[in-house]
């Protein structure tokens, strides 16, 4: 037994060295990923009452390819997350609600550890088989199909729910999905794609051609998104040296009942040259109301055809290089509706070695009350990451 | 009870989705913004060093054309380390870059770990960021082009344009002199009035021997120095001499330095058009 415990510690010295001794070119498997820590602070300001909650996230990613030959890939990427703090106390069923929001057709997720103010979460995110030849390639597993072309928000990224629990989950909920691409030139393709479901008003099976003209990029889709038809398209290209970007998308239900559902967003991007980066966008959203209160912002089901609860919004974005290692940056929506949404994201970066990142982001919720035009909600959040 | 739901549905949806949707997107950008001042250098370090210019029959022109047509090639790869030297820190970037003439390049960044896997593609004017985290590509603004690279050791609006080394500038021999134990020519680039370049004065130090590209100093239209490149690590590289360190010194500002180091550099391997695809940019590793 003995030896057995000593070597362990040991192996787990090595390993990493290990890894690091591998010649790029002779192996045949990558494994890379990330060790995050979320720190948040929440205050309520009279929404209903007064509180301050505090909650923690330590938040771990390993993205494992194995190249099995020149046509062959399989991926998997592990997301484990560790909670606790007020949040977690104050939900009793709080692992289950972590746990149901991958509502996907294969259970790929485990948790770990419930306890009162504790909750360990796993869940296998990416887990496909790739073969790519020549102009073809096909995915089938567990993947991210992303549509999206413009900039903020992509009305043609139908196979993602985004009933996401994590903010800072960049990598996004993959589909249970099968895809088959064909590249017709440099920047041209034509994909289908079918999400695996038990019923046809589950699936989503959608095909999509990409091409570039003028020095545009354009993608026009269409396909059955959980029983309505989607038509959509978008574009990327430029006006002068500005990004000229935008997405639509127009869902019409199989059903007589259900109403029709359009979803347009337009937007220009611009590096000048002090390396301040300006983004400028619209979002009209058929679904989106115009006399909901505040509370709206919370509680709406965030889906392509529904991708901002209000029925315009206007978001402005900056981002500075204050120096090559700090990063600071805003971001600013705001609706044209009854009680004036508007929402602040500012965030600060800060590169503090070379694989080391330190950000901090505020989210400010502002609306229009009967007394005046108050701040219900603002939320902090502290991010410490190591990536490897 | 009512407002626990609130928070929670806070945290479920808003923290996730909502503004987070936002967020995501703009944390996506996050690597890309970071990248992209490698990256601007990278294609102008491209551009600079492989690119192919008209036949001249001035002396001093002709000198300079053979230290380019050292580092020319209907198509290269290199495998290389940029180092950001400041006082107070450093930082590394690992890149793999295939170019083939002066319209098409690849860059695929190797290092640091929270870069590693994104891919730059440039055909003509257009570039194409491909983000692996997100599985996606972006469109990249034109504009990105015209960004200045860390601060100002470089401005990208000449690099762009840079394609005149030979044809906007004339050119003399002023002297011979020894830099690093190798006798060189200095020779002196003055802009054409109407040269779209913002430099008032380049010195450019060649060796005598083998044609390598030693020394450059960078003079502004006041003739202030600006920047100082050197060549250094002289070896043979691609099946021609070159310097495998090239170290990029602003004038004015101390302790501050770039370093870039290529482990590997080839020439004229056979590379198809359709290898500088969007596909591809994915691909490659």
């Amino acid at each position: 037994m003995l030896p057995k415990l000593s070597i362990l510690p040991f192996i787990l010295l090595l390993l990493p060295s290990f890894l690091l001794s591998q010649n790029e070119e002779e192996k045949n498997w990558a494994l890379t990923g990330y060790l995050k820590n979320l720190q948040t602070w929440l205050f309520f300001n009279d929404f209903p009452q007064d509180a301050f909650l505090q909650d923690n996230l330590i938040h771990n990613r390993l993205n494992f390819t194995y190249y099995a030959s020149e046509q062959w890939t399989i991926r998997a990427d592990l997301r484990t997350r560790a909670f606790f703090g007020d949040l977690v106390r104050a939900q009793p069923n709080y692992a289950d609600l972590i746990d149901n929001v991958n509502n996907d057709y294969f259970d790929l997720s485990v948790v770990l550890l419930d306890r009162p103010s504790w909750v360990v979460h796993s869940i296998l995110d990416r887990l496909y088989l790739e073969y790519a030849k020549g102009d073809w390639e096909l995915r089938i597993g567990r993947q991210r199909v992303n549509w999206g072309i413009s900039t903020i928000w992509n009305p043609n990224d139908v196979f993602n729910a985004f009933a996401f629990t994590d903010f800072d989950y960049e990598e996004r909920p993959g589909s249970d999905a099968l895809r088959v691409r064909y590249f017709l030139d440099y920047a041209s393709s034509f994909e289908i794609a079918v999400k695996a479901a038990d019923r046809i008003d589950e699936t989503v099976i959608a095909a999509l051609w990409k091409f570039n003209k003028g020095n545009y990029d354009f993608q026009i889709l269409t396909g059955l998104v959980q029983n309505e038809w989607v038509i959509g398209g978008g574009w990327a290209g430029n006006i002068k040296s500005a990004g000229f970007k935008g997405e639509w998308s127009y869902f019409v239900p199989l059903e007589e009942r259900g109403k029709n559902s359009f979803a347009l967003t337009v937007g220009l991007d611009y590096v000048f040259e002090n390396g301040i980066y300006g983004n400028i966008g619209y979002l009209y959203n058929s679904n989106g109301s115009t006399n909901a209160n505040i509370v709206g912002l919370f509680d709406f089901e965030l889906s392509a055809k529904n991708l901002y609860p209000y029925r315009h919004a206007l978001v402005l974005q900056a981002s500075y290089p204050i120096t090559p290692l700090l990063n600071g940056g805003a971001a600013v929506i705001y609706s044209p509706v009854d009680v004036h949404p508007l929402f602040i994201n500012p965030t600060i970066t800060y590169s503090i070695a070379n694989n080391w990142d330190i950000d901090m982001v505020g989210q400010i919720v502002m609306n229009d009350q009967q007394d005046g035009y108050k701040s219900p909600l603002q939320a902090i959040f502290l991010r410490l990451k190591w990536s490897f | 009870m009512v407002q626990i739901a609130i928070k929670s549905n806070y945290l479920r949806r808003s923290n996730s989705a909502l503004f987070l949707k936002q967020w995501g997107n703009y944390s996506a950008l996050k690597p890309t913004a970071s990248s992209i001042r490698f990256v601007m250098l990278l294609f102008f370090m491209i551009l600079f060093h492989f690119s192919s210019h008209a036949q001249s029959d001035l002396e001093a022109k002709e000198i300079i054309r053979k230290a380019e047509e050292k580092t020319r090639g209907s198509s290269s790869f290199s495998e290389m380390k940029m180092t950001i030297v400041r006082p107070t820190w450093t930082r590394e970037v690992g890149i793999k870059s295939w170019s083939k003439g002066d319209e098409y390049s690849l860059i695929l960044i190797t290092s640091p770990a929270r870069d590693k896997g994104a891919a730059f593609l440039k055909r003509d004017r257009e570039i194409w960021n491909w983000q692996p985290t997100i599985d996606r590509v972006i469109k990249m603004p034109p504009s990105m082009m015209m960004q200045s690279w860390m601060g100002s050791d470089f401005t990208n609006d000449d690099l762009v344009k840079e394609s005149s080394i030979l044809e906007d500038y004339t050119h003399q021999v002023l002297e011979k002199e020894t830099i690093d134990g190798r006798l060189s020519y200095k020779i002196e680039l003055i802009p054409h009035e109407d040269a779209p370049v913002v430099w008032g004065k380049i010195w450019i130090w060649i060796d005598v021997k083998d044609f390598i590209q030693l020394k450059t100093a960078f003079y502004d239209e006041d003739d202030y120095l600006v920047n100082t490149m050197l060549g250094k690590n002289i070896k043979m590289m691609g099946g021609k001499l070159l310097p495998s360190r090239l170290e990029v010194i602003p004038a004015d500002e101390e302790g501050h330095q770039t370093v870039i180091e290529y482990k590997i550099l080839a020439f004229d391997k056979k590379m198809e058009d359709n290898f500088f695809s969007v596909q591809n940019m994915k691909r490659v590793r």
